[in-house]
């Protein structure tokens, strides 16, 4: 049975994606092609992303995501299912980009929380505290509840999200993809990351509400609300 | 007397993802749940979060280039081929 077209993997991504975790890992040790373009397809260019945070090059972290993959490919016969598949793969991943962050003697030392502004949502957007309504919204946000885009997304958006997805610093990338793109729970991401709960939740935050100004321009730009 | 914090809008905005993970104190959970009765406002950017949440659910993320690909589906094939 051949495997080469792309039309059959995305055939049958549907169906892998409803799979269990239990029916995805038998299909991946009986050696289904099928179920590792599944995984390769879904998780390898967060897995490039976070992996160059950690090292030097492009091509470093190429390599690491490279060697994940092949350790995942060897080891899918000895993992014992105690957490998910996906948890498995970006800890080793997160394993491997450090060692190799390692000796390359990153100097500049690895911080899981990454620099940023702060602040998610424009302070002028809020009444100063000189104003007796202070802290207010001064520009308030409008209901999105009438965009159609909330239901089918059409190819513009999902190029913005794309793009918004990848300007992220590393590890909001990370946490957003894994939490609210590919639906792992807390737990499991901060094993996957090993991050802290805490460091977990400032990080969903900071990478969610980024999400969602960039969706919010996207909305008001297309006019779609007013 | 509630104990609950009196929270402002520019407040309530960084408060919002603790809130929806469970990871809040009492007081604060109840000064933020008391905002949310308020302030339609707040109640409209909650629900964004939300959406954004499910926008992202709906997103399927980029396959890698067709080159890397093909090797590594190569390299699963060949390591099953072994067995």
């Amino acid at each position: 049975m051949g495997y080469g077209g792309r039309t059959m993997v995305e055939g049958t991504a549907s169906e892998l994606a409803s799979d269990s975790e239990a029916d995805l890992l038998e299909r991946l040790r009986l050696g289904d092609e099928a179920a590792f373009g599944f995984l390769l397809d879904r998780y390898h260019r967060p897995m490039v992303r976070l992996a160059r945070s950690h090292v030097s090059t492009d091509a470093a972290a190429d390599d690491v995501v490279q060697e994940t993959w092949m350790a995942v490919v060897r080891g899918i016969e000895r993992f014992e299912g105690r957490s998910s598949v996906k948890t498995w793969l970006f800890r080793i991943l997160v394993n491997r980009a450090k060692s190799r962050g390692v000796k390359e003697s990153r100097s500049v030392p690895f911080s899981s929380l990454d620099d940023d502004s702060g602040w998610t949502v424009d302070p002028d957007r809020f009444l100063d505290d000189s104003h007796r309504w202070g802290g207010y919204w001064s520009a308030p946000p409008v209901s999105w509840r009438d965009a159609p885009e909330l239901n089918a997304l059409n190819s513009e958006i999902r190029q913005s999200i794309g793009r918004a997805l990848d300007d992220l610093p590393a590890m909001q990338q990370a946490v957003v993809t894994l939490r609210d793109v590919h639906g792992l729970d807390a737990a499991e991401v901060c094993v996957a990351l090993d991050v802290s709960e805490a460091n977990q939740r400032v990080l969903l935050h900071r990478g969610r509400s980024r999400m969602r100004t960039v969706l919010e321009s996207e909305f008001l730009e297309s006019g779609l609300v007013s | 007397m509630s104990a609950a914090r009196d929270i402002r809008c520019v407040e309530f905005v960084e408060l919002v993802t603790e809130w929806m993970e469970g990871a809040l104190s009492d007081t604060e959970r109840g000064g933020v749940e008391e905002h949310i009765a308020i302030c339609p406002e707040c109640t409209i950017y909650l629900a964004q979060l939300r959406e954004t949440t499910m926008v992202l659910g709906r997103f399927d993320a980029q396959p890698p280039a067709e080159p890397a690909r093909e090797r590594l589906m190569a390299e699963f094939r060949r390591l099953h081929a072994q067995d």
